[in-house]
């Protein structure tokens, strides 16, 4: 097994005159070998010094961190000869070196000489479409051309672990379009371990094989992709009325929330069984509420983040 | 062995691509190096080149130079890798973090050695100073070098965890130049500052170096009658406490998680 085991880890940032941040809570989390995991969560969860755990560049106070019987901290460079990084922010590679200068560098720094993996960097410029200009500066890039730079400069190694922290932030429509076909790719289709942090949470359901939502360095939860979106599905229901709701039955709403908008009260909330509704109807009707409608919602991954982020104990 | 030269030849070669890339503004440091030395030399003089007295400065001069690389290098270098976010990929890597920086050094000292040698002929052709060059004289511009390499490690180190240690490399620096002998050979200090001036980084290089280059001394010579000896005790002292002190500080840099801050 290669998966990735996080077991009972803890990080804390001391600050200055003030208390020090956990931002790693005891942690277990298992990464499951092959397909696109998305570790998501508000900023200053965790996620990226989750993410920089894994690479070696954090040490955890407490707990150990693995990649199959590798221990990352006392194994490092057996881990890092198996790991791709793009690091969040726009500079993971040398702008004043072309991308092949780039590639052949990141190569050695893997421990590959530079003629090994000539062809494999061939390869990636042009899949990139980076080829025609491999021998310009990075820095007369664009940002969304620089990031595949970064991209293919964490590819050179061929490694089976991709790390990519916020790998589509700042990236034009086109660029992230790109961005996310590869990381389908080696996620999906090549069986690659792909473990993804970001913001754009429409992009991690569209990717993610399974999700992880990460609150003040605790699990919060994690399940495959599909199973988490179902989870939510079946008991989200939405009912729409005519009118102000009665104080009387406005302080006694249960589950739902309400609020009045364009003459109608619109309430929202959870229900572990539909017939639960029946009762809940019949009480507006006899409050003289005329029924609009009533409809199951079926949630996006952004609304059960928030309610997991903003709900859970 | 591939393991440690592959990391090595990687990072001369990123750095002299780098430097490459900034040929206007390394020639003009050139150009500035010589001016500055030529400038000096001839204040010293009141107004004239005084051979011999060219010839002392530039030996101190030209190693005070190699100082100033590897203490900026890794001051100003590291912390500015730091901003651009390309440092932390220095270790994410299979190689040891040791042998990158050392590569690092070596692309800065082939580079500086370009810059020494450049104005060394150029000072020797214009000034024509009673300077002889014997290939013993390597061995303690090597020894030199590598007490250097063990100070570009402890700076490395110190700017890992510290951050901002430039100004205070900068100061180092100055203070290299008028304490190591560069310009005032050591037997001319004061006792107490004396024996703090051989303490620093390259001031046993240039006495040795002196006595081989100026008054002709081989290295038997110097090695009998143990001229030698402190430059190479202080040069593996440097080299043996850089590295202890570099990996400490890595170490401590990955548990406070501050490698790729500045």
């Amino acid at each position: 097994m290669n998966d990735i085991v996080l077991r009972a880890v803890t990080k804390t940032y001391p600050r200055k005159g003030k208390e020090p941040v956990r931002a790693v809570d005891n942690l277990d989390l298992t990464i499951p070998e092959g397909g696109i995991f998305g570790l998501l969560g508000p900023n200053g969860a965790g996620k990226t010094t989750i993410i920089k755990m894994i690479c070696g560049l954090i040490l955890p106070d407490s707990g150990e961190v693995r990649i199959g019987d590798i221990d990352v901290n006392r194994q490092r460079r057996q881990a890092m000869g198996r790991i791709g990084v793009v690091l969040e922010g726009t500079r993971n590679i040398y702008w004043r070196l072309s991308p092949w200068e780039n590639l052949m560098y990141f190569a050695r720094l893997k421990g590959i000489p530079g003629r090994q993996v000539a062809g494999r960097a061939e390869r990636l410029l042009s899949e990139l479409d980076l080829w025609d200009r491999r021998k310009e500066k990075v820095r007369t890039f664009s940002r969304g051309m620089q990031q595949k730079v970064a991209i293919a400069c964490a590819l050179i190694g061929d490694p089976d672990i991709i790390l990519l922290d916020e790998p589509t932030l700042g990236l034009d429509v086109q660029a992230s379009r790109i961005v996310q076909e590869w990381v389908f790719r080696l996620g999906r289709e090549q069986g690659k371990t792909v473990i993804l942090t970001t913001h754009q949470l429409p992009v991690a359901q569209q990717l993610c094989t399974r999700i992880a939502i990460i609150r003040e360095g605790r699990v919060i939860a994690n399940e495959p992709t599909a199973k988490l979106l179902k989870r939510f599905e079946d008991d989200y229901y939405k009912i729409r009325l005519q009118g102000p709701l009665p104080e009387a039955l406005a302080a006694r709403l249960g589950p739902f929330t309400a609020h009045y908008e364009d003459g109608q009260t619109i309430l929202t909330g959870h229900l572990h069984d539909g017939l639960e509704l029946y009762p809940l109807l019949e009480k507006y009707r006899a409050a003289g509420l005329p029924l609009i409608s009533v409809s199951r919602n079926e949630e996006d991954l952004e609304d059960i983040f928030i309610r997991l982020v903003e709900t859970h104990p | 062995m591939t393991a440690l030269l592959l990391p090595i030849y990687n990072e001369v070669r990123k750095g002299l691509l780098l430097i490459w890339d900034y040929k206007f503004s390394m020639l003009l440091q050139i150009v500035t190096f010589g001016m500055v030395f030529l400038g000096i030399t001839f204040m010293m003089g009141n107004g004239e080149f005084i051979p011999a007295r060219v010839a002392s400065a530039m030996i101190g001069y030209m190693i005070w130079f190699l100082a100033t690389l590897a203490i900026n290098d890794m001051s100003w270098n590291l912390q500015q890798e730091a901003q651009t976010g390309t440092l932390e990929q220095m270790f994410m890597t299979v190689a040891p973090t040791g042998a990158i920086v050392l590569g690092r050094v070596l692309a800065r000292f082939i580079f500086s050695i370009v810059t020494v040698g450049s104005t060394s002929l150029l000072v020797v052709v214009l000034v024509k100073p009673p300077l002889i060059f014997p290939a013993g004289a390597l061995v303690p511009l090597l020894l030199t070098l590598l007490g250097l390499f063990g100070f570009g490690y402890l700076v490395a180190g110190a700017t890992l965890v510290f951050k901002q240690v430039g100004s205070l490399a900068s100061i180092m620096v100055n203070m290299l130049l008028f304490l190591n002998g560069s310009l005032l050979p050591v037997e001319r200090m004061p006792e107490g500052l004396a024996t703090f001036a051989r303490l620093l980084p390259t001031t046993e290089g240039i006495i040795v170096l002196r006595r081989m280059m100026i008054d002709g001394a081989s290295v038997s010579q110097v090695w009998s009658d143990g001229g030698l000896e402190p430059l190479i005790i202080h040069s593996l002292v440097l080299v043996g406490v850089g590295l202890a002190a570099f990996g400490w500080c890595e170490r401590l840099a990955r548990r406070k998680g501050t490698l790729g801050q500045y």
